[in-house]
């Protein structure tokens, strides 16, 4: 038995002269749930593709259970699939769409009733049977296709942007059901979707993809606290960026030139005066004050150019120096209004260098 | 009085808007079927007194059952044979192979061309020593002699179908490009190959615009006039027979009863049919 449950090895899928995936390589291990991650166009949907075998890859393999899988036709290949639109047969009922894939398989009329009646009470609509797709709300349905997906217990199963159809709230309640019964089933799944906050609530691991590659893969920990290049920075959370000349090294202290500003950074191992570099603060981790109150190599003033209430937190847009912007949100009331001068902390432990900036 | 005036006022404006589209159903529609209706029952050549002996003549003479099967039999076997075609025309089609422009184009053809010049272009085609034979004769080295198309009845169903498949053929591709791909694809996760998918989630999922698009096709034959007069030789659909009983024998009155037991044979088959193919869809 192979180690992990899915292995794309550099696997490369062109459209003509557009690349697709470019070298995808990535393990997925038994049990885990692993989302493709990125912006529309990145690749993520092109590899989900490659793994179902709607698209062939112009090179490279992919394993399923350690098996190559790359010339095998889509319906060998043993997965479930749960669809952006659902994907129902709207001749079927729900009961007919969840027996489908039994039926094709051949199994008795009493082994298909009893596997199907199971599968509807594990997405909770053991009710529903006769009902027509189009007699059923979009959070139903979609359990309807997780249904279908599940009730001949595949070695994998995908799920392609499976909430983006749904409306806000059920998209949160159905994201900790995907999840509960993908852990509960202890099965292997891909999960393919632009929201970084349900990869992040979702994921055992993330891969975030971007123009065809992979950016990292990394827990959504590791991505979110450290982001290996600023695509992913940018893309997850929000994030300011700081790019500077490294002017002096001063134990753990690193002083950076940004624009006229001088910044302290946590030193970080092979920091050379001259360097430039690019770091990146979240904006819920800077801090402000009145001015004078705040002092250290780490505080700047600034000048507010705009705030907006947001509730349970306002965010700021501040000008530090002539053309650094920066974006701060703190929690609790309104503290400072447009124009008005503050002190700026960037803690040196919060700001974090991804390497070298665009020189 | 008044309010009387103002509560009919927006059914009278109503009727005024629609008594042009009225007085032209009418004046050209209604009024020549219901003359051809109560010629049927007049006495041949009087302009009074009513009978139903045309209608007794034809119903019990076994050659006008024999003619009402022939039109039935092209009819049919005209429609089933534009399903048979049309479907993996269809099927390739959606797939948009190069050149599909052109082809999609040219199931047109037989639509926008006169259908007397069709059929005159068939028969040459089809003749003895028409392409078709030559072609066949020189391929097939165990074909000893020309192949009898014209004037046969296969002949003038693939006559048929040539001039008719394009409205079920339309209608089919059009209900294919209506279907989402990824119910398909769902289907084929699912486990079930290309046949299988075709069987359970296509075929079902069309079948409303085959239906719509067979209907058409088997109306367009089952009324063919110019095509079978022309090609048909000794076989004589009923259209061609009502018009040589009124051209020819100048037999109105039973030419009128012929065409009305032909309306009806129409209208009764095609309610059958779609009673029986329409199931509803989910």
């Amino acid at each position: 038995m192979s180690d992990y449950m899915i292995e794309f090895v550099n696997v490369t899928k062109r459209y003509g002269d557009i690349v697709a995936n470019e070298h995808i390589t990535l393990q997925i291990k038994r049990g885990e749930l692993m989302t493709l991650l990125g912006p529309s166009g990145c690749g993520k949907t092109t590899a989900l593709r490659c793994l179902t075998g709607h698209n062939h890859p112009d090179e490279g393999r992919i394993f399923i259970d350690g098996q190559d899988v790359t010339d095998l036709p889509t319906y060998k290949r043993n997965l479930g699939m749960v669809f952006q639109n659902f994907a129902l047969f709207p001749h079927m009922t729900a009961f007919e769409n969840v027996e489908f894939p039994l039926r094709i398989r051949g199994l008795s009329q009493s082994e298909r009733r009893e596997k199907v009646v199971e599968a509807l009470k594990l997405v909770r609509l053991e009710g529903y049977g006769s009902h027509f797709p189009r007699q059923l709300s979009g959070g139903q349905q979609q359990r309807i296709g997780l249904a279908r997906a599940l009730v001949y217990r595949p070695s994998v199963l995908l799920l392609d942007e499976p909430l983006s159809n749904l409306d806000a709230k059920l998209r949160e309640e159905m994201r900790f059901e995907i999840k509960d019964l993908q852990v509960r089933l202890g099965i292997t799944a891909v999960y393919v979707t632009h929201d970084q906050e349900e990869a992040l609530a979702l994921s055992d691991r993330v891969a975030i993809m971007n123009k065809g590659r992979i950016e990292q893969v990394g827990t959504p920990e590791e991505i979110y606290e450290r982001p290996g290049s600023q695509f992913v920075a940018d893309f997850i959370g929000l994030s300011n960026f700081l790019e500077g000349t490294v002017t002096a090294v001063e134990g753990e202290t690193t002083y950076l030139a940004v624009d006229n500003l001088s910044l302290g950074l946590a030193t970080t191992a092979g920091a050379r005066v001259g360097q430039r570099v690019l770091a990146f603060v979240r904006p819920n981790e800077v801090e402000l004050a009145a001015p004078g109150t705040m002092s250290g190599p780490e505080v700047l003033e600034g000048v507010v150019e705009k705030m907006t209430y947001l509730g349970d937190k306002v965010d700021y847009r501040l000008r530090l120096g002539d053309r650094l912007m920066l974006r701060v949100q703190s929690g609790g009331t309104v503290r400072f209004k447009a124009g008005e001068r503050v002190a700026v902390r960037l803690p040196m432990e919060r700001c974090r260098v991804i390497g070298g900036g665009k020189a | 009085m008044n309010s009387f005036w103002h509560k009919q006022r927006e059914g009278l404006i109503t009727l005024v808007l629609l008594s042009p589209g009225l007085a032209g159903f009418f004046g050209l529609f209604f009024y020549p079927m219901l003359l051809t209706v109560i010629l049927s029952f007049r006495p041949e050549g009087r302009e009074v007194g009513w009978t139903l002996a045309h209608y007794a003549r034809f119903l019990g003479d076994p050659a006008f059952r024999d003619v009402l099967g022939l039109t039935f039999s092209l009819a049919v076997g005209a429609t089933v044979f534009s399903v048979l075609l049309s479907l993996p025309l269809a099927l390739v089609l959606r797939e948009k192979p190069k050149g599909n422009r052109l082809f999609r184009l040219s199931i047109l053809l037989p639509m926008m061309m006169p259908h007397l010049i069709s059929a005159l272009g068939l028969l040459l085609f089809w003749s003895k020593r028409g392409w078709a034979n030559l072609f066949l004769l020189t391929v097939l080295p165990f074909l000893k002699e020309p192949v009898a198309v014209n004037y046969t009845i296969p002949g003038l169903i693939l006559f048929y179908v040539w001039l008719f498949y394009p409205y079920t053929c339309l209608t089919t591709l059009a209900s294919l490009e209506a279907l989402d791909r990824s119910i398909e694809e769902a289907a084929e996760v699912a486990g079930a190959n290309r046949l299988r998918v075709l069987w359970h989630i296509v075929l079902p999922l069309i079948r409303p615009g085959v239906l719509a698009g067979s209907v058409l096709t088997f109306m367009m034959a089952f009324g063919a006039f110019s095509v079978p007069l022309v090609t048909g030789g000794n076989y004589r659909p009923l259209s061609v027979q009502i018009f040589t009983q009124a051209t020819l024998y100048l037999e109105w009155s039973a030419a009128s009863a012929m065409a009305v037991v032909m309306a009806m044979a129409q209208v009764t088959f095609l309610t059958i049919y779609m009673r029986v193919l329409r199931r509803p869809i989910a």
